[in-house]
């Protein structure tokens, strides 16, 4: 069986090889200047360095941390308030149009007012990805609830359930494809907004590690950063999306 | 009603070949004759290769055993020799009723005039006068498939190939669909292959029956429904339910190896 | 008449909240809760952009950043149409960009701004570049699938009448996985906007993120909101005109949906 499986992801994935071969080949051999892309080789060098060092480390956590803090809050907040909206008519007019309103603003918008706010640190991250990411969230969750097969919920009321034991047994769980989805929208943007925000206005992060080292022409090493950052977003959605897939199949 | 066949399939096979899963052999040595002018129905169990076989004749499959002729050339893909009608409609749902009639005629390249002409004849021909600029989306079941005749029929092809087109409609409807078709074949006597698996559909409509065997799809046996079908109540008659009586009873044994075949 | 009262009423209570919002803003910034430096009130805001407007560089920074953001996403929207068609009918290019989209979609390509610079320089290329690397994955994206799920059953009718390749893909393909496509192109736009202001707040110059960076670091907060404010406005029209322009093109579609509402 896993011998078949090799082959197949060696095939999908060949692409992205041959595109490696073909940086190192293209930046050897000079034909392209080596200064604006160093060869692949020497780029692992540098992270692996970077790695020794500790510098993409602590920069790292720093990053995951604040990317981190801001999305659980905006999936805690973002996620009550669409089953909220979902559930009570009142609620879903007032803040449906608001919704509405901001959902098309780019929320690259917020870093200036977020700085402002609180400055180069932590803080003003996590503020800026709690605040971007809890539309999505927010959207997410509402659809889900709504899809809320009324017949389940029917079913949940006259067997003696009361209104939040029937949320968390009826409307939760058939929500969750949805609030899911969503969430996994606002994972990606969280990644969008940290590097943003860090590549303008930080003093430690993967983002500004990038415009450290690009300043300094260190560009092995800025190069080693960015395809981190790179991968690291790539990575969290597809751990995302295995976990998803078990809770769900654990579900039915 | 005889005369020089418009259609020979001999001998062919053909495989059913999923991206994922074993090579399934859907049709096994068919052969049929298929006369000028005649209404034949392919009638079978579900998966016993019916729609294989019409869409092998049209050209959207390609012949890998055996021989189709059509006229006597083999056939080589689809054309507009042969139109076709699908169950589920086929209807372009960005182009209005008008425009997906004229689709044909427009590749056939016809002078402008003459292809409105014809587009619009056919659209009063199966009803829809008045709903020309509808979108399908609009339509009913019904109206739908009366498009799909008509934009069929507008680029006179020379036979039609009809796959369960009334399968997806209400009984009612079918049934009205169902005198409507043989008044309009009644009229242009085209060729006519209709595949269903409605053996009361299938008497009524044709002149011959073929019966298939379940897969791998072969066929059995062909019986002759040539009656007088003018009388409206020729359902009830006793020439009609004996038929369908001798039809149903060579169906059923089919019908009975598929569900045995099939993987529950 | 009765539908047009409903109407206007519909309306009505949906800017309610908003106008409510703005209200809240309005008396919470001068309630002295919070400084004026930390919340301005929405009239100074107001007044700020006012005085952009006909004193300032509003309109030029509009235009700018309109510019970039618009040409980067008709960029991507040519070539992630073009590149979808091509994944979805060829073999061989599916195969070759397969793992570079499905790598590439999740990855923050924000992060790629820096190495675009080293090699685009620091003027508009680089930006409308990065908005077509952040916005033409959800446009090939879409029209694969789009593509993909147009039924067979209708490119045998239009080969059946007589169609040939070429008409088969502009006459048939492209308009049946339209509402796909369409579907894509609403997801690129934001994407193409955010981009795009972010480029600018880390190059600076002119355009509404480099002029929101500028006032962000004279911590001339009005500047600031006035500029949330300016970009908000101009999201929320782009993406009304887009709706508007799905509604128009799919029309044929839509009629399907109206009735079901009733």
């Amino acid at each position: 069986m896993t011998n078949a499986l090799v082959p197949k992801a060696l095939i999908r994935y060949a692409p992205l090889l041959i595109l490696a071969a073909a940086w190192e080949a293209a930046s050897r051999l000079h034909l392209v200047s080596s200064l604006a892309l160093p060869p692949l080789s020497d780029v692992a060098q540098a992270w692996v360095e970077l790695v020794q060092s500790g510098e993409l480390v602590t920069n790292g956590l720093s990053s995951l941390y604040r990317a981190g803090a801001g999305l659980a809050l905006a999936i805690v907040v973002g996620g009550a308030l669409g089953i909220f909206m979902a559930s009570s008519r009142g609620v879903n007019a007032m803040l449906g149009p608001l919704v509405e309103l901001f959902y098309p603003m780019p929320k690259s918008a917020l870093i200036p007012v977020t700085v402002l706010w609180l400055g180069f640190g932590d803080g003003s991250k996590i503020l800026l990805i709690f605040l971007g990411c809890m539309l999505p969230v927010t959207i997410g969750a509402y659809n889900g609830a709504r899809g809320s097969d009324r017949h389940l919920v029917w079913s949940a009321r006259s067997m003696g359930a009361d209104r939040l034991r029937m949320m968390w047994d009826v409307v939760v769980p058939s929500a969750l494809p949805e609030l899911l989805n969503g969430v996994r929208t606002a994972l990606a943007l969280s990644f969008i907004l940290l590097v943003s925000s860090e590549l303008i206005v930080a003093r430690q992060g993967f983002g500004y590690l990038i415009g450290y080292l690009g300043s300094n022409g260190s560009y092995e090493a800025m190069f080693a950063v960015v395809l981190t950052v790179a991968f690291t977003g790539f990575l969290a959605d597809r751990v995302y999306q295995s976990v998803v897939a078990r809770v769900l199949r654990w579900q039915e | 009603m005889s005369g020089p066949a418009q259609i020979v399939v001999d001998g062919v096979c053909h495989h059913y070949r999923p991206a994922v899963g074993r090579t399934v052999l859907a049709l096994e040595n068919v052969s049929l004759k298929v006369r000028e002018r005649e209404f034949l129905a392919l009638l079978g169990p579900s998966g016993c290769g019916k729609s294989t076989l019409l869409y092998l004749i049209g050209g959207f499959l390609p012949t890998e055993t055996g021989s189709i002729l059509v006229d006597g050339k083999p056939v080589a893909g689809p054309g507009p020799d042969r139109g076709i009608v699908f169950q589920n409609f086929a209807l372009f749902p960005w182009k209005s009723v008008r425009k997906n009639v004229l689709y044909g005629l427009e590749r056939q390249g016809l002078p402008r005039e003459e292809r409105e002409k014809r587009a619009q004849a056919f659209i009063d021909m199966v009803g829809l006068t008045g709903f020309e600029e509808s979108y399908p989306s609009q339509l009913s079941g019904g109206m739908k498939q009366r498009t799909a005749i008509a934009r069929t029929l507008a680029f006179d092809p020379r036979m039609l190939l009809m796959d369960e087109p009334f399968g997806a409609l209400d009984a009612q409807t079918r049934s009205l669909m169902q005198s409507e078709l043989l008044a309009i074949w009644e009229k242009t006597r085209k060729t006519v292959i209709f595949v269903t698996h409605d053996v009361h559909e299938a008497v009524y409509l044709a002149e011959r029956v073929a019966v298939m065997s379940a897969r791998p799809g072969r066929i059995k046996t062909i019986v002759d429904t040539r009656f007088d079908k003018d009388d409206p109540e020729v359902h009830r008659t006793k020439v009609f339910i004996d038929k369908v009586d001798e039809v149903w009873n060579l169906v059923r044994e089919e019908a009975i190896k598929a569900l045995e075949k099939r993987p529950s | 008449m009765h539908r047009m009262a409903s109407g206007a009423f519909w309306s009505a209570a949906r800017l309610a909240p908003i106008v409510a919002l703005l209200a809240g803003w309005e008396i919470f910034a001068r309630s002295g809760a919070v400084t004026p430096f930390m919340l301005p009130a929405f009239s100074a805001v107001v007044e700020r952009i006012y005085d952009d407007a006909f004193g300032g560089e509003l309109f030029i920074n509009i235009g700018v950043t309109l510019y970039r953001a618009l040409a980067g996403f008709a960029i991507a929207a040519v070539g992630g149409v073009v590149l979808g068609t091509a994944m979805a009918r060829n073999a061989v290019a599916r195969w070759f960009f397969d793992p570079i989209i499905s790598v590439g979609f999740p990855m923050p390509k924000i992060a790629f701004l820096p190495v675009v610079i080293l090699w685009l320089g620091l003027y508009d290329v680089s930006k409308i570049s990065m908005v077509v690397l952040d916005a033409i994955f959800p446009v090939v994206t879409a029209t694969i699938a789009g593509i993909a799920s147009v039924e067979k059953e209708l490119l045998w009718s239009a080969r059946n009448m007589g169609a040939r390749d070429r008409e088969l893909l502009w006459q048939i393909l492209l308009p049946a996985a339209l509402p796909q496509i369409l579907t894509g192109l609403q997801v690129a736009l934001p994407i193409a906007l955010i981009v795009v202001v972010v480029t600018e707040m880390q190059m600076g110059g002119y355009g509404l993120g480099g002029a929101m960076m500028q006032a962000s670091r004279f911590a001339n907060s009005r500047g600031v909101f006035a500029g949330i404010v300016e970009i908000a406005i101009i999201g929320y029209v782009l993406v009304a005109l887009m709706a508007m322009l799905r509604r128009r093109l799919l029309r044929w579609h839509q009629e399907a949906q109206a009735v079901t509402e009733v």
